[in-house]
């Protein structure tokens, strides 16, 4: 038979360890299964400054790996397995894995999300080597550098902004003749005089020795295609919500997030989604972290009304 | 049982094990080899009764990096009597690295 938990966490980001803490703390027996390692979207940034409590900041990895460290202190269970199937509907749930299959009482979706790559050769050995996905992160790093954003959207505009406060150049490269981010923008955008737009543009290769060093581009009304030099480039073309599994169970809006509200409950009884794979306006390690415990929060309740 | 940590001579001395050998070529510097360590760690404890677990610094060995063709870190290869049996870059999960195991491990069986 398998081994039934009163709560299983789904990913090992910050909302899924914080509640794991929470859990462990309240005396539930937690399980976290993460496919990788702890810490999520946060494990490639080098540098975090917007979680309070580190005043010089800190690595996300090492961020992931003390947040482990604090629920396991509890008693909290860590399984590194990729989950292949769930069934949710049922009272008793039942989660399958590469490592086995899991039964618990209330479950936590925590699979976080990711940002959406260009899908170029070399992508992913290139993130942090001048590939970026995140200004707010990353930014500080391109101090007086030439960079590029990739998007039309209005965190590709306003990562762009954001850089050109801190780049020597920036330029962002959109594949349509119009922005579409808000109107609130175009003041900002005529105003910042080392940012300039690339119209009805795609990057179709990524230049690069030991690191980044340009784009290929191509003007995809004229084919006609030219080198970009740059330090660095912030990919912003949206995100990709890690729900396909539970797809079906519970309800997903059409970007992808599961819905549910800041109680963060389901449609589904005992069922909870915390973090960026959450319908909700601010995704940031802090707010993940908050969903955590508030998820705990309605599983204990709902765990004390099924007993 | 540890991964261990490789230099050259050290790898050339491993290439002449009856046991398969999986290297990971890894670099300092890099934000996802960081990444895999916990899973990597695991993989070694798991399969240390049959595969020996390893790991190569390619900033500390350039010369056996260019070698063995590595132009991404990380990238795991797996060597079967010294030679290159199969390789597998940046695996996403650690579920990917015993797919990736098992089935040249189970092919090996089968001859």
């Amino acid at each position: 038979m398998a081994s039934l938990y009163d709560l299983i966490i789904i990913g090992g980001g910050p909302g899924g360890y914080t509640a794991a803490l929470y859990g462990a703390r309240s005396g539930m027996s937690v399980l976290v299964l993460e496919k990788l390692s702890a810490g999520g979207q946060m494990g490639l940034t080098t540098q975090i400054d917007n979680y309070p409590g580190f005043p010089e900041g800190i690595d996300g990895f090492s961020l992931g790996q003390q947040m482990q460290q604090s629920a396991e202190r509890f008693g909290a269970k860590t399984l590194l397995a990729e989950v292949t199937e769930v069934s949710l509907q049922t009272p008793i749930k039942e989660i399958t894995t590469s490592e086995g299959t899991f039964q618990a009482r209330a479950v936590i979706l925590a699979t976080g999300a990711t940002p959406r790559m260009l899908g170029l050769e070399g992508e992913q050995a290139l993130t942090g080597r001048g590939v970026n996905y995140c200004a707010a992160c990353d930014g500080m790093f391109y101090k007086g550098k030439s960079v590029a954003v990739v998007g039309g959207g209005n965190s590709a505009v306003a990562d762009a902004l954001l850089l050109s406060r801190v780049a020597e150049k920036v330029t962002l490269i959109h594949r349509r003749d119009s922005l579409r981010a808000s109107k609130i923008y175009e003041q900002p955008l005529k105003q910042a005089d080392n940012l300039s737009i690339r119209w009805n543009t795609t990057v179709s290769q990524l230049l690069h020795g030991d690191r980044l060093t340009g784009l290929a581009l191509q003007d995809v009304q004229t084919g006609e295609t030219s080198d970009l030099t740059c330090d660095g480039v912030f990919v912003s073309i949206g995100r990709s919500p890690a729900s396909s599994l539970f797809q079906g169970q519970v309800t997903i809006d059409q970007a992808g997030y599961i819905q549910a509200d800041e109680s963060t409950r389901t449609n589904l009884p005992g069922v909870f989604a915390v973090g960026d794979v959450r319908t909700k306006p601010l995704r940031q390690i802090v707010t993940a972290v908050a969903d955590g415990a508030v998820a705990v929060h309605y599983a204990e309740e709902f765990l004390a009304q099924s007993h | 049982m540890k991964v261990l940590d490789v230099n050259n001579s050290q790898f050339q001395a491993q290439m002449q094990q009856e046991k398969p050998v999986l290297v990971e070529f890894w670099a300092p510097w890099c934000g996802y080899c960081r990444r895999i360590g916990p899973a990597y760690d695991q993989v070694a404890q798991q399969y240390g009764q049959d595969v020996i677990v390893a790991k190569v610094n390619i900033d500390d060995e350039p010369a056996l990096a260019d070698r063995e063709g590595i132009e991404v870190v990380p990238t795991l290869v797996l060597y079967e009597k010294g030679q290159a049996a199969g390789s597998v870059v940046a695996p996403d999960s650690k579920a990917a690295i015993d797919t990736f195991l098992q089935s040249h491990l189970t092919k090996k069986g089968e001859d």
